[in-house]
């Protein structure tokens, strides 16, 4: 395999986890750019997700298109009754939200663990095979991730940039009590960004099914993703989520391709530690006023 | 009739024969995270055990009936977890006997509270230090890679003459050991293993596939967990790799054809613990999977057949608690029928001690999402 076909795979590799690391991130960054909660049982949603696209799709035979739909409404509506129950007291409390966020990620990780069992299961490709172009190999599942992730980051960008809801959404981020005084209800605001955080997160576990496995276990790792992403990009900005996944999953691919897999996992911590401290606001995060 | 029952209470009461005593039997596993797959079959084989024994009345060790009780602790596949759970088993249980600890690491961090307190346990790690000389209490009933690596191998390199083979590995305590043993024996069969590590939580290989791929005519994943190796297989397949695929490491089948699928799976070679034509084998995975509806793997069935052994040294030292003398009969069971065939131990070359099982084992090859055995071997050959 030449160099230059090694480099062309391994920026596809890197598109397909970052596009996953943008809709995990967009959906934790949003969460705590509206509700000012940090939401560590985003990962969770992001099992849930997958396990239910593997039910429906795998068990039930559904067609793929509504496998994924079933995946972020069941997610979509379980974050909506999530936000009222438990998140809806903590809003603006970040100590307090990330410690329950904390406990609902293990209530709901185990909950997994007793009903489903701790056996990984398999899940069919959503598109069998491989597609080969002047010596590269890629696989049809990973890009249909990467098809799918894009059209997921155009029509949210659509919606907070063109709607009106959009417009609510990033008016209650800005400032909740403002936004009140527009006419905008935060309460009305909250259980509508919440839910469709935690869809997003489904969507990521809907589509990674496939391409990985799953199990309870799975929605540590992507929640660790999340974090590491909105921490380069700047917690609440969504643009910086989209720059900070594709960022991350681009240097993992290319650590991990021609240095080790331990370096890549080295080299993101390395990142985080050098955009703390350099510019501790993200590379778009937007910079707090000083008192 | 009212005379009657009463001197039958006041007979039974009398001679005590009835009542029976308690054999605590602690676990020591991972029940959650990634290893749970291992650690659920340890707590199966004791609670098989534990049914067997108590639905049949309990066990005669001494002039005392017993039936068997369970302490059980998740170490979540942590070292310090483990050394908690070894406390409160020893301390706040009273517990003289341990299925586990599971995992490497976990197997080191905890042996000098064992062995000082003198609790006989039954690891299943795979590291070269979880027996030896200075742990008169620490049994491995588990046949591990330093063991079969070697046989195996040489039976593979005269099969498929490999030249350059790539090895992946977590890189903690038990991927390193692992690797460790990997190279030596690939050496003694003219291949230099090239090793690379990662972190244990990783789920995408793709990266790493893509460099080593190109580099490689076979590739070894043994020692991964059997949701790594799956998914290994899984994407190493994806990018269009043919060759032949080796996984020289614990009885991982039914859980990788999970992940990676039948067709990627397709013609893996695997090292095969159990032989399910074996007849005493087969009619344990058939009633266990009957009544606890879970499959049987490595880990769950020489768990099993470690307990077997135990309660026959029991039996020989006439005694639960007195773990000096059972563990000196312990060591004595040689030949003993268990449901992995006929079992001793050995070990006394490598690890200056024999608490090794020596049992024969297997060569799979997995066709249609099932290991179909293609060589037995024993700690010197495979045929």
């Amino acid at each position: 395999m030449g160099l230059g076909t090694v480099v062309a795979q391994t920026i596809v590799n890197g598109l397909m986890v970052g596009m996953i690391y943008v809709l995990m991130a967009i959906g934790f960054t949003l969460v705590f750019g509206i509700m000012r909660i940090v939401n560590f049982a985003h990962g969770e949603f992001y099992m849930i997700g997958a396990f239910v696209f593997a039910i429906v799709f795998d068990s039930l035979g559904v067609p793929v298109a509504v496998s994924i739909l079933a995946a972020v409404i069941v997610v979509g509506l379980s974050g909506v009754v999530v936000e009222r129950a438990i998140f809806r007291p903590f809003t603006g409390d970040e100590l307090n939200g990330m410690i329950a966020s904390l406990g609902l990620a293990l209530i709901l990780q185990n909950g997994a663990l007793l009903v489903l069992g701790p056996s990984p299961r398999s899940v069919p490709a959503i598109v069998d095979g491989t597609v080969s172009m002047a010596g590269l190999v890629f696989s049809l599942s990973r890009m249909t991730v990467i098809g799918v992730g894009a059209v997921a980051i155009l029509a949210l960008y659509l919606l907070v940039v063109h709607t009106q809801f959009g417009r609510a959404m990033r008016a209650v981020a800005q400032d909740p009590e403002i936004a009140l005084v527009q006419g905008i209800r935060p309460e009305r605001v909250y259980p509508i960004a919440f839910a469709l955080g935690v869809a997003l997160a489904a969507l990521a576990g809907a589509l990674m099914a496939p391409v990985l496995s799953v199990s309870p276990f799975i929605g540590l790792t992507p929640t660790l993703k999340a974090f590491i992403v909105v921490v380069i990009g700047g917690l609440g900005s969504i643009p910086g989520a989209v720059l900070g996944g594709l960022l991350l999953g681009l240097i993992e691919s290319a650590a991990g391709t021609f240095l080790s897999a331990v370096v890549a996992d080295i080299a993101q911590f390395v990142i985080v530690i050098a955009v703390v401290l350099l510019r501790p606001w993200g590379l778009l995060g937007k910079k707090e006023r000083e008192a | 009739m009212k005379r009657h029952c009463l001197a039958a209470a006041i007979a039974v009461l009398a001679s005590g024969g009835a009542r029976s005593e308690t054999l605590l039997l602690g676990v020591n596993a991972t029940l959650s995270g990634g290893g749970a797959i291992w650690g659920e079959g340890m707590l199966g084989a004791a609670r098989a055990m534990a049914d067997r024994v108590n639905e049949g009345g309990g066990v005669k060790i001494g002039d005392k009936t017993y039936t068997i009780d369970l302490k059980v602790y998740d170490d979540r596949y942590r070292p310090q977890d483990a050394v908690t759970a070894m406390d409160r088993l020893i301390n706040d249980d009273g517990v003289k006997v341990v299925v586990g600890p599971m995992g490497s690491a976990s197997t080191v961090a905890t042996q000098a509270r064992s062995t000082e307190a003198k609790v006989i346990t039954l690891t299943m790690g795979f590291t070269p230090k979880a027996i030896g000389s200075a742990l008169p209490y620490a049994f491995r009933p588990t046949i591990t890679t330093t063991e079969f690596t070697g046989p195996q191998l040489a039976w593979v390199g005269a099969k498929l003459s490999p030249k350059r083979v790539r090895a992946l590995l977590p890189n903690d305590e038990t991927g390193q050991s692992v690797g460790a043993s990997q190279k030596e024996a690939y050496k003694a069969i003219g291949v230099d293993l090239q090793l690379d590590f990662f972190d244990r939580e990783r789920v995408d290989f793709v990266p790493v596939l893509t460099r080593i791929l190109s580099q490689s005519d076979v590739l070894e994943i043994g020692g991964n967990s059997p949701t790594t190796a799956g998914l290994i297989i899984k994407q190493a397949r994806e990018l269009g790799y043919k060759g032949p695929i080796l996984v020289t490491g614990g009885d991982v089948t039914a859980e990788l054809v999970k992940v990676s699928g039948k067709q990627a799976a397709e013609g893996t070679y695997v090292h095969l613990p159990l032989d399910s034509g074996y007849a005493e084998t087969a009619g344990y995975i058939r009633d266990f999977e009957a009544k606890y509806r879970k499959p049987v793997n490595g880990h769950n069935a020489f768990s099993f057949a470690g307990l077997q052994m135990l309660l026959e040294a029991m039996k020989r030292a006439g005694s639960v608690s007195d773990t000096t003398r059972i563990a000196a009969e312990l060591e004595k069971v040689s030949a003993f029928p268990t449901i992995v065939g006929k079992a001793g131990w050995t070990g006394r070359e490598r690890y200056g001690i024999d608490h090794q099982i020596d049992v024969p084992f297997y060569i799979g090859q997995i066709r249609d999402g099932v290991a179909v055995k293609v060589a037995t071997c024993s700690y010197k050959s495979c045929e």
